[in-house]
Order: structure tokens, then C-alpha cells, then sequence
């Protein structure tokens, strides 16, 4: 913790005039008690400010150890009682010492300095008062901020976990599935092989590449989607299809990204995995209003499916949506006449 | 030497295509056809009774487990499959080995070789592949169908239909709301696979759905009798009622 007043310029001229406005009214207070001014007042008077101010500032470092050393509120108040002792009595008598070094010449000082004694022993606790309560008041501010900061630095970075731990969700059995799939390839259709390759890879450069979490424009997302289908098209055959309603104004709209990648995945699982008839995937964009809205629907096979979902694909889309929107966008799921669809709402200009 | 007559069983083209090829300079394999579910599978095997069948899991309609699980006589299984946490319940059903994909030649003729020798030394299906695996616990997720048998159709019993399980001999009975089917597997299975929250084993015989019980009424010294909703009566045991104690807060 740096000196609160010594740190800055502009609270270092502050701490001053505080303390020319204190030697004022201390000259003011000496003059009724003494009856009259005496030649040494205004000397007396600089000198106490300099001099107090002096003790002051050196006060901070004492406080500050007692503060992290000391726990038992007895030890601190002896301790602070004990220093605030020694400054008042170093003050009053280092002001008198100095100013009859400087102004020997000056007879009525001793009369001076005795009739405000007691005033300036009063004053000097008063200021002592004022300088702790000063200080206190600073170490709490600092330590309250100090607190703060540390919380939202570790919201962050939970948010920030969150987050990567929800995007890393690529299913590995796509991966292993479609490996096998060039790995077939590589005998009965070479060409196709490699083109199955090239896809895969552009699939995983493109989610894995960008680990940062950038919003990516709604064009390329779905690029990465179309990618994800033709390759899912390669093993399942007519199995999958899909189709495409798309208002190509919307595209530029920015989204996390693979943000949708779990929709997607959870299309193929539940409907073409469970079904031997063609199913086929829509993907529906608009816009307006200010909002972009995304459905996406696929047949599914009405009989028991062999493995309940556990929703974890539609729960991490909706937990992204509300840490990167709060409650700007929303998801919704519906089951109807053999067709499951996801729709989402999210705002157009949300990273712009 | 009579050639094995063998069945492709995967609902991936591409993944059918491969194995074919591995399987082309054996001449001791014939692939008699190939299926593209798990329905066309279990007909298949019932009809042309293969030797050898490599089977995948994931596939529509029926699962390669619950598909093997109802096959009469079961013919020597190779499973080729992505998903490794099924390996358990493969094995528990005699499987000969279990491939995942994407396998090695070397690897794909290993088990190949593995099957051929117990099919031509007339072994038969009997013995379980792996003790070693026995001793682990099922990774495999819960169920939520059961697949069972009735003379030549194929039931698929949704789990939440489910009222109670009952034990008989090497088989269960399952009782569910549209009546009860036979099926062989163990309690063991049934106590791993259904849902905890939803299932107590109250007896050793018995693992009821809990909101199917009416009420439970002392029976003797030391036992109780759960009622239930359909009006049937099950023995509930001392463990069993501590299971249900512990489950409904009593």
C-alpha cells in the first residue's frame, strides 16, 4: 500500500492547504487565549504547520504496520495512544525549541507558548483524532476497491472457464465415426477420400483454431455447419438431407462461435442415428425488428429412442446465450408431429 | 472346409464398405448380405442363421446390443463400433472381440482369425470372452427401452411404462403398463441400468418404480408388503426397506 497523501501531487496540495486552514484557526484560537498577538504568532504558526504536517505524513507508516501486524483491538487503540502521545508532546515541544532558536530577540514568546499550552496540547490530540480517522478512513476504501477488483477479476475468469469448457464439446464419436468413413474411402473412392479429409480439417480448424472467444458473423458459422453436414452426409448417404431458408441480410449478424454446432449435433443424434428413413435438417434465418431469429428442425422416429438425451447440448447453448446476452436472447424447443425444432432469438447488433 | 457364413450389420455405407473389403482375400468367408439397422439385422440372423456377424451399435431402430440380446441363436459377434463404454455389456453377451473404429487390418484379421477358430472347433457360443472385464462396472448409459421378444415380434418397452421387475430363474418378467414380457438378463442388470431415483430393489426377487406403490404394510415379524397402484402385492425384505426408507424419507 503506497502513502496515501505522498503517492499523489494534487492530494499532497490538498494535504496542505487542510493545514493552512488549520494554522488559522489555530492563530485565531492562540490570539484569544494569549489576549493579544505576540511577534513570534506567525512564525509560531508556520513553523507548527510544517512541523505537525512533518509528523503527520510520517504517521502513515507506523499506522499501516499496526494495521497488518496487530489484530486485538486493545493492542491497536495502546498503540495509537501511545504515538499520538509522543507527536503531540515532539510537536509542542519542537515548535517552542525552534522558534526561540530562530527569534531569540522575541521576550514575550515564553509567555506566549504558556498561556496556549493547553490549547495547543487540545488542538494537537484534536489533529491527531483527525489524522487517524483520515487514514482508517483510506486503508478501508483501499482494502473495499482492493476487494472488488479481486472479485471481478475472478468473475472473469469463471465466465471465462465457462465458457471454453462449454465450447469443447465436439462429439468424439463424429470424429472416430468419420475417420473410419476415410478410412473406407481411401479403398473404394480415393478422390472422395481426400476430399472428406479436407473437410474434416477445415471443420476442425475452424473450431478449434479460434480458442478465443471472438463472435464470428452468422456467414461463416453456418459455412461450418454446412461443412459439419456434408461430412455427416458421407456416412449416412440419403439418409440426410437438408435444406435451406435463409434471408441473406441477416448474415452479417456476429454470434459466438459453435454457437449452434450442439443443435446441429443433437439433429443428427436423435433424428438421423435413430431413423431409417431420410430425415431431413432445416436451417431457417430472418431478421427484424432488431433481432435475428434461427430454427432448426429435423424429423425424428417416433418409436423410444434406445438412449435418453440428457440435454446437455440444448442446456450449453442456452448457458452461452445468457452469459453473452444476459437476457437479451432466448431458446426455445418444440416436439410436434414428428418434427423437433429448436428456435432462437438472439439481437442483431449485440458486438457491433 | 465349409466356408462362414457371414452377416454385415452397420447403419454406415462407408463402414460396410470397408469390412467387405477386409474380408475379400479370406476365402474362408462368404458375406451371405449386409443390413443397414438393427430390425433388418435381427430378421436376418433369425432367417439365414449366419455363423459370424459384425455388428455395430449405434443404429437406428434397435441398438446392436438390444438386437443381440433377443436373438435366439446367437450366431459369433464382432463388434465394430466408435463408442468404446458399451465394451462391457459386448462382452457379458459372449462377443468374440470388439473393434473400434477406426480399426487396423491387422487388427480386424486378429479378430477374424479369433472367430473362425471357435466356429470350425464347434465350441459354440457358451463360454464368456472376458472374465477380467466381468469384474468392472457397466459404463454403459441407462437404458430407456427395454427390447423383448414375443413369438416372432419385437416389443420395445419404453422405461417410464416400467412398474416392476421380477425375477425367474436366468430370466426377468417385466411388468408394464401394457402387460408383462419375459426376458432373459439378470436383476444385476436392471439394478445398474434403471434409474435410482425412480427404481428400489425392495427384494431380492423384486425393483419396483416407486411412485407405482400405494402403500407398505408390516407383514410378519420383521417384513413388509408393498401395495401397489395395479393392486399387486410385493415382498418388501429388511435391506429393501431400508432402501426405501432411505428414497422416500421415512
Amino acid at each position: 500500500m503506497k502513502h496515501p497523501v505522498l503517492a499523489n501531487s494534487s492530494r499532497l496540495i490538498i494535504w496542505w492547504l487542510v493545514w493552512l486552514f488549520i494554522t488559522l484557526g489555530q492563530l485565531l484560537l492562540y490570539y484569544y487565549s494569549y489576549g493579544s498577538f505576540s511577534n513570534a504568532s506567525i512564525p509560531d504558526g508556520i513553523l507548527s504547520l510544517i512541523i505537525y504536517s512533518g509528523i503527520g505524513l510520517s504517521l502513515w507508516y507506523p499506522f499501516r504496520y499496526f494495521n497488518s501486524t496487530s489484530s486485538r483491538t486493545t493492542a491497536i487503540i495502546a498503540n495509537l495512544v501511545f504515538s499520538g502521545a509522543i507527536s503531540v508532546t515532539l510537536w509542542v515541544l519542537i515548535t517552542k525549541y525552534l522558534v526561540q532558536l530562530i527569534l531569540p530577540k522575541v521576550n514575550d514568546y515564553q509567555a506566549y507558548w504558556e498561556a496556549t499550552f493547553p490549547y495547543r496540547v487540545g488542538t494537537g490530540v484534536f489533529i491527531y483524532g483527525l489524522i487517524v480517522l483520515a487514514y482508517y478512513l483510506f486503508i478501508s476504501l483501499y482494502r473495499l476497491s482492493e476487494k472488488n477488483a479481486k472479485e471481478a477479476r475472478l468473475e472473469s475468469l469463471v465466465k471465462e472457464t465457462e465458457l471454453k469448457m462449454l465450447r469443447s464439446q465436439i462429439n468424439p464419436h463424429f470424429l472416430f465415426n468419420s475417420l473410419n468413413s476415410v478410412s473406407s474411402l481411401t479403398i473404394t473412392d480415393p478422390d472422395k477420400a481426400r476430399e472428406m479429409v479436407i473437410k474434416l480439417s477445415e471443420f476442425m480448424r475452424y473450431s478449434l483454431s479460434k480458442k478465443d472467444e471472438q463472435p464470428v458473423s452468422l456467414r461463416s458459422e453456418l459455412e461450418n455447419l454446412r461443412l459439419y453436414l456434408e461430412i455427416e452426409k458421407v456416412r449416412f448417404g440419403d439418409r440426410l438431407t437438408t435444406e435451406e431458408i435463409i434471408d441473406e441480410k441477416c448474415l452479417e449478424t456476429k454470434i459466438p462461435i459453435m454457437l449452434l454446432q450442439p443443435l446441429y449435433e443433437n439433429a443428427v443424434k436423435h433424428g438421423v442415428y435413430e431413423s431409417t428413413d431420410s430425415v431431413s435438417i432445416k436451417t431457417k434465418i430472418a431478421c427484424g425488428n432488431g433481432y435475428v431469429e434461427i430454427v432448426i428442425s429435423n424429423d425424428y422416429d417416433l418409436a423410444p429412442s434406445s438412449a435418453k438425451g440428457t440435454g446437455t447440448g440444448l442446456l450449453n447453448v442456452s448457458r452461452r446465450l445468457d452469459l453473452f446476452y444476459g437476457n437479451r436472447a432466448s431458446i426455445k424447443a418444440t416436439k410436434q408431429n414428428g418434427i423437433y425444432s429448436v428456435s432462437l432469438f438472439i439481437p442483431a447488433e449485440a458486438f457491433n | 472346409m465349409e466356408k462362414i457364413r457371414t452377416v454385415i450389420i452397420d447403419d454406415e455405407a462407408p463402414a460396410r464398405d470397408i469390412i467387405r473389403h477386409y474380408l475379400k482375400d479370406l476365402d474362408y468367408i462368404d458375406v451371405i448380405t449386409e443390413c443397414g439397422d438393427g430390425f433388418s439385422g435381427l430378421k436376418t440372423i433369425s432367417l439365414m442363421k449366419p455363423d459370424l456377424v459384425f455388428l455395430d451399435i449405434q443404429m437406428p431402430r434397435l441398438t446392436g446390443i438390444e438386437m443381440l440380446e433377443v436373438v435366439t441363436e446367437k450366431p459369433e459377434v464382432i463388434f465394430t463400433t466408435a463408442y468404446d463404454q458399451f465394451a462391457i455389456r459386448a462382452f457379458e453377451l459372449n462377443a468374440v472381440d470388439y473393434l473400434l473404429k477406426p480399426f487396423p487390418k491387422r487388427r480386424f484379421l486378429d479378430a477374424v482369425k479369433k472367430a473362425a477358430d471357435k466356429i470350425q472347433s464347434g465350441a459354440g457360443n457358451t463360454e464368456p470372452a472376458s472374465q477380467i472385464l466381468a469384474k468392472k462396472p457397466d459404463q454403459s448409459p441407462p437404458v430407456n427401452r427395454i427390447v423383448v421378444r414375443k413369438g416372432n415380434a419385437i416389443n420395445l418397452i419404453p422405461v417410464e411404462n416400467v412398474k416392476y421387475v421380477e425375477a425367474q430363474d436366468d430370466y426377468v418378467m417385466i411388468y408394464h403398463t401394457e402387460g408383462k414380457a419375459l426376458k432373459q438378463q439378470t436383476m444385476k442388470f436392471y439394478e445398474d441400468n434403471l434409474s435410482k431415483t425412480d427404481f428400489v430393489r425392495v427384494h431380492r426377487s423384486y425393483i419396483v418404480r416407486v411412485s407405482e406403490i400405494k402403500r407398505i404394510e408390516p407383514y410378519g415379524k420383521d417384513n413388509h408388503v408393498a401395495i401397489l397402484k395395479s393392486g399387486d402385492k410385493l415382498p418388501v425384505s429388511r435391506t429393501g426397506f431400508g432402501y426405501l426408507k432411505e428414497e422416500l424419507n421415512f
